[in-house]
């Protein structure tokens, strides 16, 4: 079966969420949704894809390779060869095609509440600690932490004592819950830093930045102790300086 | 920032921001000019479009001095993103935040 799969890039219900990149490749449960649909694509007996995502369709190609990770050969975005292939927009998810993703932010919320459990049990390595509370690879939990399902802990996290995380959570691969944080109907997006005592409820933080999922405020939090990058920049005047100090011949 | 003073409540407005360059002349204006008669702060943080750490501390010393002498501090109509900024501090349990 030849799909053609139409990647929408800025949807206007929700913005923010194209801000650092393409729509389809902002972080959803653990992947990006592209990923997801791909997946659900090749379950499907998809052999061959022809990808759009107009201005955006050679960063999103770069993303997914040629398609040997789900089993397919991805192409595009000249449809030429895909004459009677079935035409799919990713607004929603093949395994899913009754839950809509971009809608709203809190549409968006509640799509990865609704597929969180499914796509856990589908993911490698996740272990359910207990209902409702699935946890990736590598993640380290205080055991005075109080986690509460549903709830999705991705790989390599680490969640500080006496943390309050959950009910309806989803913490990204590689964040970092400090001491005493509350995390609450929120999603943490991969990398990222909350602080102790920091509380997020009904919110997307993701770096510095802070959506609102009811109202779709953002805003950059620039106080790095509550919000902020868990993984070091890769150019920083710091480390340059370190790293000259070293060679020149200063006691 | 502008000071008025009115029935024993002290309003301040007029804040554009509130970090590290004003926190300190912000809270110093405001400590002198609550008088013994003021019971109570209104800061309307409306016109305020940006509020870091020491803008924080600059209410929370405020906070403390109304605490001191039996008084109360509101925040007045703050936008969105500064709402935010007092979630994920959990300061919004400590100030009476009002809208208008």
């Amino acid at each position: 079966m030849n799909v053609i799969l139409q990647c929408p890039v800025v949807e206007t219900g929700v913005p923010a969420l194209s801000r650092k990149r393409p729509l389809v490749l902002s972080p959803f449960l653990g992947q990006t949704p592209l990923a997801h649909a791909l997946s659900g694509l090749s379950g499907e007996g998809a052999k061959r894809i022809c990808l759009q995502a107009g201005e955006k369709t050679s960063e999103v190609l770069r993303a997914v390779g040629a398609g040997e990770a789900w089993g397919l050969k991805i192409s595009g975005p000249d449809e030429r060869d895909f004459g009677d292939a079935r035409r799919f927009v990713l607004d929603h998810l093949p395994q899913a095609p009754g839950i809509p993703l971009w809608t709203s932010y809190s549409v968006w919320f509640d799509a990865q509440m609704e597929l969180l459990e499914r796509l856990a049990r589908q993911r490698v390595g996740m272990r359910e600690l207990r209902p409702g509370v699935f946890v990736g690879l590598r993640t380290r939990i205080a055991p005075d932490a109080r986690l509460t399902g549903p709830l999705w802990i991705g790989d390599n996290v680490f969640i500080g004592p006496t943390a309050v995380v959950g009910p309806h959570v989803v913490v990204e691969d590689d964040s970092y819950l400090d001491d005493d944080c509350e995390v609450v109907e929120s999603i943490v997006g991969p990398g990222t830093y909350a602080g102790s005592f920091t509380e997020l409820r009904r919110s997307f933080a993701w770096g510095r930045e802070l959506l609102h999922l009811d109202t779709g405020s953002l805003t950059v939090v620039h106080d790095r102790f509550l919000l902020s990058d868990a993984v070091a920049p890769k150019f920083s005047l710091t480390r340059l300086w370190k790293q000259w100090r070293q060679r020149l011949p200063i006691p | 920032m502008k000071l008025h003073h009115s029935q024993g409540l002290l309003l301040v407005t007029g804040l554009q921001e509130l970090n590290a360059a004003n926190a300190a002349t912000v809270r110093d204006g405001i400590r002198g000019a609550v008088t013994p008669e003021v019971t109570g702060v209104d800061i309307d943080l409306s016109k305020t479009r940006f509020v870091d750490s020491s803008g924080l501390g600059a209410l929370i010393a405020i906070h403390k001095l109304m605490l001191a002498r039996g008084g109360h501090v509101r925040v007045l109509n703050p936008i969105h993103a500064v709402e935010q900024v007092f979630e994920v501090t959990r300061l919004n349990r400590l100030f009476e935040v009002v809208k208008l």
